[in-house]
């Protein structure tokens, strides 16, 4: 089994910087280099005042990427799985003239996840393992899409320097150089697909002024390859190609390395903003420490004494910025006291609200499940067929239709609440047929005039306010709706300033509703008419209907007898 | 930082003082768990759902879905760059709209089915009028809103004439179409306005913002009615219980809650078997059922009452953006990162 050493790491490392230097001595410079940069950076970070590092803390670290946990999982996975002993087999293979390197058939994965996972369904094995593939953890060697078959085709693990958690995102200047090394190498199979020549076509157009240094860049990559064993080079060649399929995917393959852009933009937006508070602290750190120095010595040339003269202005001034900083903390400690002050009244209103018990509230909620219960076509099925499933749009079309008969149910939720009648348009006729027999229609249709007033665009909202208060408002209005004084006075304020908005009438419209709610709407669901309504569908629309007839003869035989 | 004076001191003992009396204020209401009142209604079977129809037709991701008020048709939006609109019962496009920017991050059906909007990155609301076509044969662009200092997150349609928009800039925006003016515009949140649900009389709308927080406000004001704490991350999605009187939320801290308004606390506390942030939800028609469409490809879904969890729903392949209810609970349409909107009835 070929293991993952650090020869394999370090090649393309030297392959990406381009130049063809001994391949074990660069990996030492590297790790040097790194090292001297850490110290570098640590001791930079412990020059810095306490506040400024505490400040930095909580600059999003690569770490908190929202796909990094993932990734350290399916790591974990793939360490099991690399395992010598009780890994999944790894091994060469002699095929035609040559022999494939380090590969492994899908079945063997799939197989090797259902057992050390104990996993119960077979798909779910075949699932992991496609997930898998497609973050770039293991690949077929022959294909461009990342996904595993449950069968003897054959993939390879992917090498820890281009796993997904070490945050590539890899420029297109690289995916160029990248290109432009596969068309120097010879070999048929080694050819770009067609999306990938567009892909190089678009690239030369974009780095047109750049591309000889890309071209010298993949020349000498290609000649560092070269250098290298075959067998080696087809494993680091198809790892290498593997990475590139994962961030710049082919056409129908979802690219997951991709952030969802909102967090994306949130987490950027962050880290500038932490990072100029640090700037800016640094430079207030600064400016206490280390006080700008006057030039004392008496040798200096007249220059020099305006110059220092020019210091002391500008230490004057400094103290001024200081002065000014020190004043820009009494604006934030102002605005800070005045944020305060309006939690505290937010929350005091809060505290003053009147709230229900849960309990209540629970049983409000258990009745109001029970009752809709049986039009939540996910708990009941509803009373025309499953449209997908019998290939009619009867459901669609039977709720659209306002002719008698209705269906049963849809007559009974109108008994629910006023809400529900006023919301089903052939309830609404139904109510404005029973409102008018009772002389009392004019409430409904000042209610459903002001629905409409709300809806309209701005320019007309003026005119129609007017029309609304003369029709019904007034004091000889045609269709007079009963509202208390203090309402109406309220609302003919409003009306006539001059500048009547679509929410003058909503007291009015309230006080209208409750007296429906109250009055005519519990009269009209003990009235002749919504029970009629109501008989009228169960016997048209169902067998009983036909039933009661007969029962209805029944009984006159009986009688007569 | 600035140093603390006497005052603000004082101010910040007397904020910690009514937190904690708000706080045993709640406690004091809620008498009971929602959980132990429903122990003895019926168990509701297990999600039955079935993928009905896969409207496959985009090229890319797919980032939001909204069904219209007849709920027969949706309008999903695409990283592609289109909007398309579908007949989710045969599964056809009645229209495709080709957009100016390609990062749409949210649409919206008007309950007419009259228009469409959408916006995202492009810091603009832009609507549609799906009945009259232009010059290129596609939906006529009735209007640009544009004036956002962040990208647009969520936008919802009032009636024909006003749309309600909520943004990264962390505002609240109405919108008159006609006139194409701002109505009403306020800061809503401490962070970007994520969500936005109308409750069903329309008179009063809840947002989530990524402040953890959630929102009820009433549509003519503009100060909040009620603020709902209890998230510890991004809140991703809210939606208005049919009965108006409570609404679920779904977060990036991988639980989903059901607030309630009345008794201004959190009633339900829903966790996934699995480990996963939700990107949105939807409850059923009887609010029986609360569906989250999450990161890890599949919709999980509980009853709201018990507070149990009652199945999950696979069927993509990529994480889910977005879910939508129809009005009238037929079916539930979602969308997904692996470019496929599937209608489950």
């Amino acid at each position: 089994m070929v293991t993952m050493n650090s020869n394999e790491k370090a090649a393309p490392k030297a392959c990406q910087q381009g130049s063809s230097r001994d391949v074990t001595k660069s990996s030492k410079e590297e790790k040097e280099n790194e090292k001297k940069e850490r110290k570098e950076r640590e001791n930079l970070i412990a020059n810095l005042p306490p506040s400024v590092q505490a400040l930095m803390a909580t600059i999003p670290s690569p770490e908190e990427s929202p796909n990094y946990l993932a990734y350290k999982k399916m790591e974990a996975i793939i360490e099991k799985m690399q395992d010598e002993n009780t890994g999944v087999p790894v091994r060469t293979v002699k095929s035609f003239m040559s022999k494939i390197p380090s590969v492994f058939t899908g079945s063997e994965l799939v197989a090797w996840l259902g057992r050390h996972l104990n996993l119960e369904d077979s798909w779910e094995a075949l699932h992991l393992s496609h997930l898998l593939a497609a973050h770039g953890y293991l690949f077929p060697i022959d294909d461009h899409c990342l996904t595993v078959k449950n069968d003897n085709t054959y993939y390879r693990f992917q090498t820890p320097y281009f796993w997904p958690s070490n945050q590539w995102e890899p420029e297109n200047t690289d995916y160029a150089v990248y290109l432009c090394k596969r068309t120097m190498q010879n070999k048929a199979r080694l050819e770009l697909a067609d999306y990938e020549a567009e892909s190089l076509a678009r690239l030369q157009k974009m780095f047109s002024r750049k591309w000889e240094f890309i071209f010298m860049q993949a020349e000498a990559q290609s000649k560092v390859d070269k250098k290298r064993d075959k067998l080696e080079r087809k494993v680091l060649d198809s790892q290498e190609r593997a990475f590139w399929d994962l961030h710049r995917p082919m056409p129908g393959c979802v690219n997951t390395t991709e952030l969802d852009p909102k967090k994306l933009s949130r987490i950027n937006a962050l880290k500038q903003k932490r990072l100029q508070q640090c700037q800016e602290l640094i430079m207030q750190h600064n400016l206490k420490n280390n006080p700008i120095v006057t030039i004392t010595n008496a040798q200096e040339s007249e220059e020099e004494i305006q110059k220092n003269s020019e210091i002391v202005k500008e230490n004057g001034e400094c103290s001024r910025t200081e002065l000014a900083t020190l004043e820009d903390d009494k604006p934030s400690i102002e605005s800070q006291i005045e944020a305060a002050k309006r939690q505290v009244a937010v929350l005091k209103a809060r505290l003053e609200r009147r709230n229900v018990r849960v309990s209540k509230v629970a049983e409000m909620f258990i009745s109001y499940c029970e009752q809709y219960g049986e039009y939540d076509a996910f708990l009941t099925p509803p009373e025309w067929p499953n449209p997908w499933i019998s290939d009619t749009t009867e459901l669609w079309d039977q709720e659209k239709q306002c002719k008698e008969p209705l269906p049963l149910r849809r007559v009974r939720r109108w008994s629910f609440s006023l809400r529900e009648l006023l919301r089903d348009p052939p309830g609404r006729e139904h109510f404005a047929k029973f409102l008018s027999k009772e002389f009392s229609g004019e409430n409904l249709k000042f209610w459903l005039a002001v629905q409409d007033l709300k809806a309209l665009p701005i320019c007309r909202v003026a005119s129609c306010a007017k029309d609304i208060w003369k029709e019904f408002l007034d004091s000889n209005a045609p269709s007079p709706v009963n509202i208390d004084a203090a309402s109406r006075e309220l609302t003919r304020v409003r009306v006539e300033s001059g500048k009547p908005d679509r929410y003058c009438f909503d007291q009015a419209q309230a006080h209208v509703y409750h007296l429906m709610k109250s009055d005519s709407y519990s009269r009209y669901l003990r009235s002749e008419m919504y029970k009629d309504i109501l008989n009228g569908s169960k016997k048209k629309t169902s067998v009983k209907g036909i039933r009661s007839i007969v029962s209805f003869t029944g009984r006159k035989e009986t009688s007569s007898n | 930082m600035p140093k603390d004076d006497a005052e603000t001191t004082a101010l910040k003992k007397e904020l910690n003082d009514l937190i904690a009396k708000c706080k045993a204020d709640q406690e004091k209401v809620a008498d009971a768990k929602l959980a132990e009142k429903c122990g003895d209604m019926g168990d509701v079977q297990r999600i039955r759902l079935v993928v009905k129809k896969s409207l496959k037709g985009h090229i890319n991701k797919v980032n939001s879905v909204h069904y219209s008020g007849d709920s027969r048709h949706c309008v999903t939006g695409s990283l592609d760059g289109k909007l398309i609109i579908w007949d989710t019962w045969s599964g056809n496009k009645v229209q495709v709209i080709p957009l100016r920017s390609a990062w749409v991050m949210s649409v919206a059906f008007a309950p007419s089915g009259n228009f469409v909007a959408c916006g995202g990155m492009d810091n603009m609301c832009t609507v549609y009028d799906v009945n009259n076509r232009d010059a290129t044969g596609a939906a006529k662009m009735v209007r640009e809103l544009a004036g956002y200092e962040g990208f647009l997150s969520s936008c919802r349609f009032l009636d024909d004439t006003h749309i309600m928009t909520g943004s990264g800039d962390m505002k609240i925006c109405v919108w008159d179409l006609e006139a194409g003016k701002r109505e009403v515009d306020f800061n809503a949140h401490a962070g970007d306005v994520v969500s936005i649900s109308l409750a069903p009389d329309m008179k009063t709308f809840v947002t989530g913002s990524v402040d953890r927080t959630c929102k009820l406000w009433d549509v003519r004001a503009e100060k909040e009615k009620q603020t709902f704490f209890g998230h510890e991350a991004d809140v991703n999605s809210v939606c208005y219980h049919p009965g108006g009187q409570a609404f679920a939320t779904a977060s990036e801290d991988k639980t989903a809650r059901l607030f309630d308004i009345r008794s201004d606390q959190q009633l339900g506390h829903y966790t996934p078997p699995g480990n996963a942030g939700f990107t949105s939800c939807g409850l059923s028609f009887s609010g029986r059922y609360l569906l989250a469409g999450s990161d890890d490809n599949s919709i999980h879904s509980w009853d709201t009452l018990k507070v149990a969890h009652t199945g999950t729903l696979n069927a993509h392949e990529n994480r889910v953006t977005s879910i939508s209810i129809a009005p009238n609970g037929i079916a539930l349409a979602s969308c997904s990162w692996d470019q496929s909107v599937r209608v489950w009835g």
